[in-house]
C-alpha cells in the first residue's frame, strides 16, 4: 500500500488527538481516583459519588475522539 | 413506579408496663422504622433491657467463633432447643477447646521457624566435614568463618608465611566458603591476610549447642519439621472439625441472639419518662391500619398512637416502589443515593435506557450468549441476585443488538442493519441522537420535581431554560448551515432568552455552567466508541487467528489458542466498558438533571438487612 505523506500526517495528527487527551484524562483521574478509594475506605456507601467523580474528566477523551474523527473526515473530503 | 411507598408519620406511647409486649409485637411486625429520640428537658432515653448486657456479652462469644472458624454466613437451619443459657455454656466449652488447639497450633508453627533459621546456618556449613561443637572460644586457637572470592589462593598466601593453620573449604563457582583454625599467636596476621581476599564474615549464632557434623543435624533438624507439620494438619483437621459440627449452631446462635439483643437495647431509641415511654417513626400507609391494630389488642387498649401523613420537608425514610421487573434496578440508586421522599424515583429510567446503552456498546451475538451464560452460573455461585438480574438483562440485549449490528465474535455473519465498523458517523449521529433525547427526559423529570418543590416559575428558570438553550443553538446552527429558512436572529433570540432565565434561576454558576449541557450530550458518543474498539479488536483477533488457520497442521492449535485466549479478553474488556460506562451515563450525564437523593432507607425495627 503506497501512500504519501500528506495522509501520514493526517493519520498521525489523528492519533494525536486521541492519544494525548487520553493522557489527561488519565492524569486528571488518577488524582480524583485516588481520593476517591481513600474515600471509600472510610465509608463505603461513596460508593457512587466516588464513581461518578471519578470518571468527570472522561469527557476529554470523548472531545478528543470527536476532533481525531474530523481530522479523518477532513482527510476524506479533501 | 415513579413514587416510593406512601409513609405515615406515627408516635406510639405508654407506660412502661406494656413496653416490653410492645417492643416485641413491632419487632414482629417489621413495619415500623424507628426516629431515634435524643435527650432533651422533656425527656431523656430509655434503659435496655437487664438482658442485654448478657446478651451481648455471649453475642461477641459467638461472633468471635464464628470469626475464628471462618464460617461463612448463609442461612442456618438449626433449632435452638434452650434459650440463652444454653448457648453461653456451649459457646464457652467451644472456646475453650478451640483455644487449646489453636495454641498448640501457634507452638508448632513457632518450632518450625525456629528450625527454619538453624536449617539455613546448617545449609551453609553442609560441605565442612567438622563438628559443629569445635566452632566455640579457644585459648589458643582462633577461627573463622566466612566467604571469599579465591579459596586456594588464600590458602597459597597463607602457606607462606606460618604453617599453623587448617583450612576447610566448600566452593560455589566465584565465591567459596571457609572455616579457618589458625594458632591465636597468628590471628592478626591471618585477619589480613584475609582482608587482602575481600573476605566477608558469617556468624553462626543460632547452632551453638549442636554437636555432630552439620549433615546430620541438617537431617535431624528436617525429621523434626517434618513431625511438627504432621501436627499442624492434624490440628487443622480438628478445627475443621470444629467448624462442620458447630457451624449451624453458632449461626442459629447468632441469629437468635442478635435479634434478642435488638429488641433489649430498642428502649434506647425510645423517649421515656419515669412511667411511660414514647417512640416516633415512619410506617407505610399500607400497614398502618394493621399495625393499629395489632398494638392495641397487644397492649389491650392501652396504648396511645398518633398517625399522620408526610408533610413536606420531613425527612422520610424511603421505601422504593417498582413493578417486579424493574426492582433489580434499585441497587442502582442503592450504590448512589436514596431518591427523597418527594422527588422522582428514576429506577424505572434506569431499567429501561441501562441495558440499550449496555446493549449498543458490547452490541454482539457470541459475546452476549457467552456473557448471559456466565452470569447465569455465577448467579447461583453468588449471593447478588440484583446485580446478576441486571447483567443477565443487559447481556440478553446486547445480542438483540449483536442481530442489529450483525456480528458474531466480530464476524460479520448476517448482513447488519447498520455496521459498527464501516458506518462509524452514521452510528455517531444516532447515539448523539440518543444522548440529546436522553438527557432531555431528565431536564423534563428535573422540571416535574422543581415544579412540586418550588413551584412553577422556578421549574421554568432553572429546567425549562436549558431546553430553551438548546433549541436556540439549534436553530442557530441549522440556520446557519442554510438547513431551515430561519434568520439568525430567531436563535439569538432563544439564546440570550435562555441566558438571562439561567442567570434569574442558577445565578452565575449557571451561566459557568452553559456549555454542559452540550458536553453531556457528546458525551453519548462514547456509546459508539467503545462499541467500535469492541468490535475492532475482535476483528484483529480473528483476522490473526485466520492468518494461522492458513499455514495449518500445528498453527491451526495456536490459532485456536488466539480465538479463545483473544476473546476472553476481549469480552472482559467489554463487559467492564459496557456496565461501568452505561452506569456512568446515567450517573453523570442524566441524574445531573434532575436528582438530589441523600434519603435514609427504610429500615423497618426487627428485619434482617
Amino acid at each position: 500500500m503506497v501512500a504519501d505523506i500528506s495522509t501520514g500526517l493526517i493519520a498521525l495528527a489523528s492519533g494525536l488527538a486521541i492519544g494525548l487527551s487520553a493522557i489527561a484524562a488519565a492524569i486528571a483521574e488518577k488524582d480524583i481516583g485516588v481520593a476517591a478509594v481513600g474515600a471509600m475506605a472510610e465509608k463505603e456507601e461513596l460508593f457512587g459519588k466516588g464513581l461518578v467523580l471519578t470518571v468527570i474528566p472522561e469527557t476529554i477523551v470523548i472531545f478528543g475522539l470527536v476532533v481525531a474523527i474530523l481530522i479523518l473526515n477532513l482527510a476524506k473530503g479533501g | 413506579m415513579l413514587k416510593p411507598y406512601d409513609m405515615s408519620n406515627i408516635i406510639i406511647t405508654g407506660p412502661n408496663t406494656i413496653q416490653e409486649a410492645i417492643i416485641k409485637e413491632l419487632h414482629e411486625l417489621k413495619v415500623l422504622h424507628i426516629v431515634e429520640h435524643s435527650k432533651n428537658e422533656l425527656a431523656d432515653i430509655g434503659k435496655p433491657f437487664e438482658s442485654a448486657a448478657r446478651l451481648s456479652e455471649v453475642l461477641v462469644k459467638v461472633r468471635a467463633l464464628i470469626a475464628a472458624l471462618g464460617i461463612r454466613k448463609e442461612e442456618a437451619e438449626f433449632e435452638l432447643k434452650k434459650g440463652l443459657s444454653d448457648i453461653a455454656s456451649t459457646t464457652k466449652k467451644l472456646s475453650e477447646e478451640l483455644n487449646t488447639v489453636l495454641e498448640e497450633l501457634k507452638k508448632s508453627q513457632e518450632l518450625i521457624l525456629k528450625n527454619e533459621s538453624v536449617k539455613q546456618e546448617l545449609e551453609i556449613l553442609k560441605e565442612i566435614n567438622v563438628p559443629l561443637e569445635y566452632f566455640t572460644a579457644y585459648k589458643s586457637l582462633a577461627y573463622f568463618t566466612g566467604y571469599v572470592k579465591d579459596a586456594a589462593a588464600l590458602n597459597e598466601e597463607l602457606s607462606k608465611s606460618t604453617k599453623n593453620f587448617m583450612m576447610f573449604h566448600s566452593g560455589v563457582k566465584k565465591r567459596s566458603f571457609i572455616v579457618l583454625f589458625a594458632d591465636a599467636k597468628i590471628k592478626e596476621k591471618a585477619q589480613s591476610v584475609l582482608q587482602k581476599n575481600s573476605f566477608s564474615q558469617v556468624n553462626f549464632p543460632n547452632i551453638a549447642n549442636l554437636k555432630g557434623t552439620a549433615l546430620t543435624n541438617l537431617k535431624k533438624i528436617e525429621e523434626e519439621n517434618a513431625k511438627h507439620g504432621r501436627k499442624i494438619e492434624e490440628l487443622n483437621k480438628r478445627i475443621w472439625a470444629l467448624k462442620n459440627e458447630h457451624k449451624e449452631f453458632l449461626l442459629a446462635s447468632e441469629m437468635f441472639l442478635s435479634g434478642q439483643l435488638e429488641k433489649a437495647e430498642a428502649p434506647l431509641k425510645f423517649a421515656s419518662t419515669q412511667s411511660s415511654f414514647l417512640v416516633k417513626g415512619w410506617v407505610p400507609a399500607d400497614n398502618l391500619s394493621k399495625t393499629i391494630e395489632r398494638l392495641n389488642k397487644i397492649s389491650k387498649n392501652k396504648v396511645f398512637v398518633h398517625f399522620e401523613p408526610a408533610k413536606a420537608h420531613d425527612k422520610v425514610p424511603v421505601k422504593l416502589k417498582n413493578p417486579r421487573f424493574a426492582k433489580p434496578f434499585e441497587f442502582f440508586m442503592d450504590l448512589y443515593s436514596m431518591p427523597t421522599y418527594n422527588e422522582i424515583d428514576p429506577t424505572f429510567f434506569v431499567f429501561l435506557t441501562f441495558p440499550i446503552f449496555f446493549g449498543i456498546m458490547l452490541g454482539d451475538v457470541g459475546y452476549g450468549i457467552a456473557s448471559f451464560a456466565v452470569f447465569w452460573l455465577l448467579k447461583r455461585k453468588i449471593k447478588a441476585k440484583n446485580f446478576f438480574n441486571i447483567l443477565m438483562l443487559a447481556s440478553f440485549v446486547s445480542m438483540l443488538f449483536g442481530l442489529l449490528f450483525g456480528e458474531f465474535f466480530g464476524y460479520e455473519f448476517i448482513h447488519p442493519v447498520i455496521s459498527r465498523e464501516h458506518d462509524m458517523f452514521k452510528l455517531l449521529y444516532i447515539v448523539l441522537a440518543i444522548g440529546a433525547v436522553h438527557v432531555n427526559i431528565g431536564l423534563i423529570i428535573g422540571f416535574i420535581n422543581t415544579f412540586k418543590a418550588h413551584g412553577f416559575m422556578t421549574a421554568i428558570y432553572e429546567k425549562a431554560s436549558w431546553i430553551v438553550l438548546e433549541i436556540g443553538v439549534a436553530m442557530l446552527a441549522l440556520s446557519y448551515f442554510k438547513l431551515i429558512e430561519v434568520s439568525l436572529l430567531v436563535g439569538i433570540i432563544f439564546l440570550v432568552a435562555s441566558i438571562l432565565m439561567l442567570l434569574k434561576g442558577e445565578g452565575i454558576k449557571g451561566l459557568m455552567e452553559l456549555p454542559t449541557i452540550f458536553t453531556n450530550i457528546l458525551s453519548y458518543a462514547r456509546l459508539m466508541a467503545i462499541g467500535l474498539s469492541s468490535v475492532v479488536l475482535a476483528v484483529i483477533i480473528n483476522d490473526s487467528a485466520k492468518e494461522f488457520f492458513h499455514k495449518g497442521g500445528f498453527f491451526i492449535l495456536i490459532g485456536i489458542l488466539i480465538l479463545v485466549v483473544g476473546h476472553i479478553i476481549n469480552l472482559m474488556l467489554g463487559l467492564l466498558g459496557s456496565f461501568l460506562h452505561s452506569l456512568r451515563l446515567h450517573y453523570v450525564e442524566f441524574f445531573s438533571k434532575f436528582f438530589h437523593g441523600g434519603a435514609k432507607r427504610y429500615q423497618p425495627f426487627g428485619a434482617k438487612e
